[in-house]
């Protein structure tokens, strides 16, 4: 599916070692079929300058503990740094890896090739305690500035039973609070200028209109925004590291919650990974159910975003009958799944259960039912004049930009891109469906929202496709790691039902390798990096996902303009805290 | 009128139109929620109307708090000063041909100083809170006071014109032929946004803004001061949709019902249309508000002057041939 | 006019009564309101975490020039007030005369458009997309 369109590869490989030399790099085979190559820290950023032309965007940047992995490739060393490199403009991928010793000197920092590795360093550091040399302040990113060790090495705990118990006493709160005060110095930041001094104001935690907890403090001059640090971590629930603890099916429930706006569309990301990772091919009908209830949650997460957008330029209303909309729509999900935001309904395989009857009913009611509304909200709110001088213009960022700070999804095609992983590269049977990807030009928060407006149009198309051309057959895989396995021959005999009985409750054992799966989610490129050690548990799993690289963008789009404006780029980002933080 | 019924009507009028205010806030939420597809505040007594009576008793038991770090006696006093200028505009309004607390000749005059006065409570409440947001906030109402006052007062001055009096019982018996709103519909059009802009309310609501600056200029109000802030505003509201009736729609004039019904009715739905107006309306970044103010609003006020000297001079120099 | 001082005293006993309300609104509050002393409650509000700096600081200089520009136009509306007051009694003549203040009055405020006074906030790029942000890309919707 993926990995049959993927062209150029070889190409870039061949190139490379052209370049470097066989002796320098190393191959390792993966799941995914990505050309992932190893290479040695002092020639890793001229591996990485060289691949930038053909690959402009760095996707993702992640480390790995490798020391307690038996399956380790033979390149390892005690932790790896994962370079996740993009190519849109002819769809293609690369994996570059490098080997670090614990307590060695790190590898050298990509923040002068891609602007975006800034804050994947500052996180692989935090998390893995990996100096990244050359970094231009290489600090905590996700957890307080007050936290001991580094989280997602293999001794870190897992779990509250292996810490001593939390309380937080008066001091210790004051403590951590004057950690949170803002230190305009740290960040190279002067307190005045000869003619005015700067006000540094916290936008947030605790604020209206950054949309969950997300600080941003401003170097501000009147109104004037002359500076911003986005300050992220609130939401950290520890994500990846769970997944190290829970089974390959039981860590579904948790992909819910990470985009939680989603749905099942984290499910759908999380699902493909481990089923590339475990060969298993999906039955037609599981695969256009899939599509159908991904495309429902999509339309679902845009509405919440169209709203929540005219709201912050000031707007009160459309909020209301969106919300309404939303509403309509998961009474169908729940009738579909028997859950509402975080069904986790997707399978290992398959989905839960097949649809329930009637459910073309609700589907062709909603379906017939939206546009209309779709072009009273476009006459109520995009079409306002007020709102369109409020956004119109307003943080706007070149193609050029967008690659570079690795934004994906409706907010790089806001800017002109004409790219979408449905359509140049299908995954699971999105091949077959027929939808345009809308595109902006200005890269603007207009633009942004404008892209996301269309794109409901176009999910709808797609949801009625699904409709009139719902295959028949089963919704679960027959193949042996299908989590749960189909029950029918469970009473019949005894292996079956001792399969079965080992799948639900200890989970199956995924086989030993690396595999990766990036999918188009509402807000841009989520992407899950599975590393299985032959185990019933996960030994790594990386969660890529859209928001983090656009709220590190911030500043750059944000400065100059004012506080009424970074309202509405916030507002038109689309981002969810829980999706940056994971 | 005896003088002993205009004190019983000034009393009545304080109870009014506080009381009207409490009710609006209720009504405001109400009408909004029909309007969103939602309830509102419905659950408490006949349609909810007890909501009012719990916020008051919530407001009246919070925490009376003055900041330490702020300017103690500006603090507690700006939220009183709005209260008590738009009560004192109540005076001038002439509910009815001898319904009024106050007829001076020089009534409207009376009333854009209270309104004006009424600006500064917001100012000072912004800036004696010594919080950042409230400080932006006070910024902000300063910029739009001094852009909006300027217009305000010269929008009326077409409805002055016509009457060649500055009071507002004149004013009303002078639109028996035809109500002002329409030979003056440019001075009521600008009237109109001035008076929105004066009385803080969404679209113009941005020395609040709570999506920019979470509560601006009453982020460190609460308890009593705060709710005084928002009676302020709620007045205001009134006081305005008060004014716009005398002014442009003929106040109390109007066949079979009786005068003060007809004023009421005719205030009644100018404050749902500004009830309305709020939940439609996107807001626009302060300078845009100041442009248009400036670059917009001040030089159509004028034109409106000119347009209608020439036409009134015309019109009168024609009937006197 | 003596109706209209006799008319007076009713508006003073409304004075009075609305600062008595006022009074009675702040005096209950103070009475019924309960007090709290917690960790935070004496801090300035800054979204939950401490501030930094003192909001005290030197403002921008656009602040005062607005400021001065609305004295000087709000006097200026005086003069228009006395004239519209007096409207049909000054006839053609006073209108001639106000039209010319007003002219006066209009190419001032056209001076200080002209010269930016009155361009609020950001100067260097408000509104206008970056010129790198430009895409050759036509429009698909």
């Amino acid at each position: 599916m993926l990995h049959a369109q993927v062209t150029g590869t070889s190409e870039a490989v061949d190139d490379l070692f052209a370049r470097f030399g066989a002796a320098a790099l190393a191959r390792q085979a993966t799941a995914d079929d990505t050309p992932t190559l190893w290479v040695a820290p002092e020639q890793l950023l001229e591996v990485l300058a060289h691949l930038k032309p053909r690959f402009p965007m760095l996707l993702d940047l992640f480390g790995i503990d490798e020391r307690h992995r038996q399956h380790k490739p033979t390149a390892a060393g005690d932790f790896t740094v994962v370079y996740h490199l993009l190519n849109l403009a002819h769809p293609d991928e690369i994996r570059v890896k490098v080997a670090v010793a614990d307590g060695g000197s790190g590898v050298p920092s990509a923040a002068g090739i891609w602007p975006n590795a800034n804050w994947y360093e500052r996180e692989t550091w935090d998390m893995f305690g990996i100096e990244f040399s050359g970094h231009p302040n290489l600090r905590r990113i996700l957890l307080p500035p007050t936290w001991e060790g580094h989280p997602l090495r293999k001794e870190h705990p897992a779990r509250a039973t292996e810490m001593p118990p939390f309380s937080l006493d008066d001091d210790k709160q004051a403590m951590e609070q004057e950690a949170l005060r803002f230190v305009p110095e740290q960040w190279g930041m002067a307190r005045a200028t000869d003619d005015a001094q700067f006000m540094f104001l916290n936008l947030g935690p605790n604020h209206p209109s950054v949309h969950g907890v997300f600080r941003i403090a401003l170097q501000l001059d009147g109104e004037v925004i002359v500076d911003a640090v986005p300050d992220i971590g609130y939401h950290h629930r520890g994500a990846e590291k769970m997944a190290e603890r829970q089974s390959w099916h039981s860590f579904i429930p948790y992909t819910d919650r990470i985009d939680y706006l989603a749905g099942v569309m984290n499910n759908h990301a999380y699902v493909l990974a481990v089923e590339k990772l475990a060969g298993i091919e999906v039955p037609e009908r599981a695969r256009v159910i899939r599509i159908m209830l991904a495309e429902l949650f999509r339309i679902c997460s845009h509405l919440v975003f169209y709203g929540t957008f005219a709201q912050d330029v000031g707007q009160m209303s459309p909020v209301f009958y969106m919300f309404a909309d939303r509403e309509r729509l998961f009474g169908i999900i729940e009738a579909i799944t028997g859950g509402r935001m975080h069904p986790a309904w997707f399978r290992i395989g398959g989905v839960a259960q097949d649809l329930p009857r009637g459910w073309q009913r609700l589907v062709r009611e909603f379906i017939d039912f939206l546009p209309a509304r779709l072009d009273h909200y476009q006459a109520m709110a995009m079409d306002n004049s007020i709102l369109k001088q409020r956004t119109v213009g307003i943080g706007s960022y070149s193609v050029a930009e967008a690659l570079e700070w690795g934004i994906t999804g409706p907010a790089l095609r806001a800017a002109g891109m004409d790219f979408d992983l449905r359509r140049d590269r299908p995954y699971g049977g999105y091949e077959q469906f027929e939808f345009e990807v809308p595109v902006g030009h200005r890269g603007d928060a207009y633009d942004r929202a404008a892209v996301r407006v269309e794109e409901i149009r176009q999910s709808l198309r797609i949801v009625r496709q699904c409709l009139d051309n719902m295959p028949e057959g089963p919704y679960k895989s027959e193949h042996h790691l299908t989590t749960p396995p189909p029950k029918e021959r469970t009473l019949q005999d005894i292996e079956t039902l001792i399969h079965h009985f080992l799948h639900v409750s200890w989970g199956p054992v995924i086989p030993a390798g690396e595999a990766s799966f990036p999918i188009e989610a509402t807000k841009g490129i989520n992407n899950y990096h599975l590393v299985s050690d032959g185990g019933t548990t996960s030994y790594r799993t990386r969660i890529r996902t859209p928001s983090f690289p656009a709220l590190q963008q911030i500043p750059l789009i944000s400065r100059g303009l004012m506080i009424a404006d970074l309202i509405a780029i916030i507002a038109s980002i689309d981002f969810v805290m829980a999706d940056v933080d994971r | 009128m005896s003088e002993l019924g205009t004190v019983t009507f000034g009393l009545l009028l304080i109870a009014a139109a506080v009381g009207g205010a409490a009710v609006l806030t209720w009504f405001e939420r109400r009408l909004l929620g029909i309007w969103q597809d939602r309830y509102g505040p419905d659950r408490l007594g006949p349609l909810g109307i007890g909501q009012v009576v719990a916020d008051m008793l919530k407001l009246l038991t919070k925490d009376d708090w003055v900041p330490p770090f702020s300017d103690r006696f500006v603090f507690v006093f700006a939220p009183t000063a709005i209260v008590v200028a738009m009560l004192l505009g109540f005076a001038v309004v002439p509910f009815a041909p001898q319904l009024y607390v106050l007829d001076i000749n020089i009534g409207l005059l009376f009333f854009l100083g209270m309104t004006s006065l009424a600006v500064y409570s917001v100012l000072l409440g912004g800036l004696a809170s010594n919080n950042k947001y409230a400080l932006l906030g006070g910024l902000r109402s300063a910029a739009q006071m001094v852009s909006y006052e300027v217009f305000m007062g010269l929008s009326l001055m077409g409805v002055v014109m016509l009457t060649g009096s500055f009071s507002l019982r004149a004013i009303v018996e002078a639109q028996r032929d035809l109500w002002y709103c329409v030979p003056q519909v440019l001075g009521l059009f600008t009237f109109l946004i001035a008076g929105i802009a004066e009385s803080h309310r969404l679209p113009f609501d941005l020395p609040e803004a709570e999506h920019e600056l979470t509560a601006g200029f009453h982020t460190e109000y609460g308890g009593m001061k705060f709710a005084m802030f928002m009676l302020g505003e709620y007045l205001g509201l009134i006081l305005i949709s008060c004014m716009i009736t005398t002014l442009f729609f003929g106040g109390w004039l109007g066949p079979w019902l009786p005068p003060l019904l007809w004023f009421c009715l005719k205030t009644f739905a100018l404050i749902c249309f500004f009830v309305l107006l709020r939940g439609a309306i996107p807001r626009p970044r302060y300078d845009q508000l100041m442009t248009l103010g400036w670059k917009y609003m001040l030089p159509l006020t004028l034109l409106n002057l000119v347009l209608t000297g020439a036409l009134a001079l015309l019109l009168e120099g024609q009937r006197h041939v | 006019m003596t109706d209209a001082v006799t008319s007076l005293w009713p508006f003073l006993v409304y004075v009075v009564a609305v600062l008595l309300l006022v009074a009675t609104m702040l005096g209950l509050s103070f009475v019924l309101g309960q007090r709290r002393a917690n960790r935070a409650t004496n801090m300035p509000f800054e979204s939950g975490v401490l501030s930094v700096g003192s909001p005290q600081i030197h403002i921008a200089v656009e602040f005062y020039l607005v400021a001065i520009f609305f004295v000087i136009f709000d006097l200026e509306t005086v003069f228009i007030f006395a004239w519209a007051v007096a409207f049909f009694e000054l006839g053609w003549e006073g209108f001639i005369a106000v039209l010319v203040f007003i002219a006066i009055l209009a190419v001032a405020l056209v001076y200080e458009l002209s010269t930016g006074a009155l361009d609020w906030g950001v100067k260097t790029r408000a509104g206008a997309p970056r010129p790198e942000s430009r895409q050759p890309q036509e429009e698909q919707h």
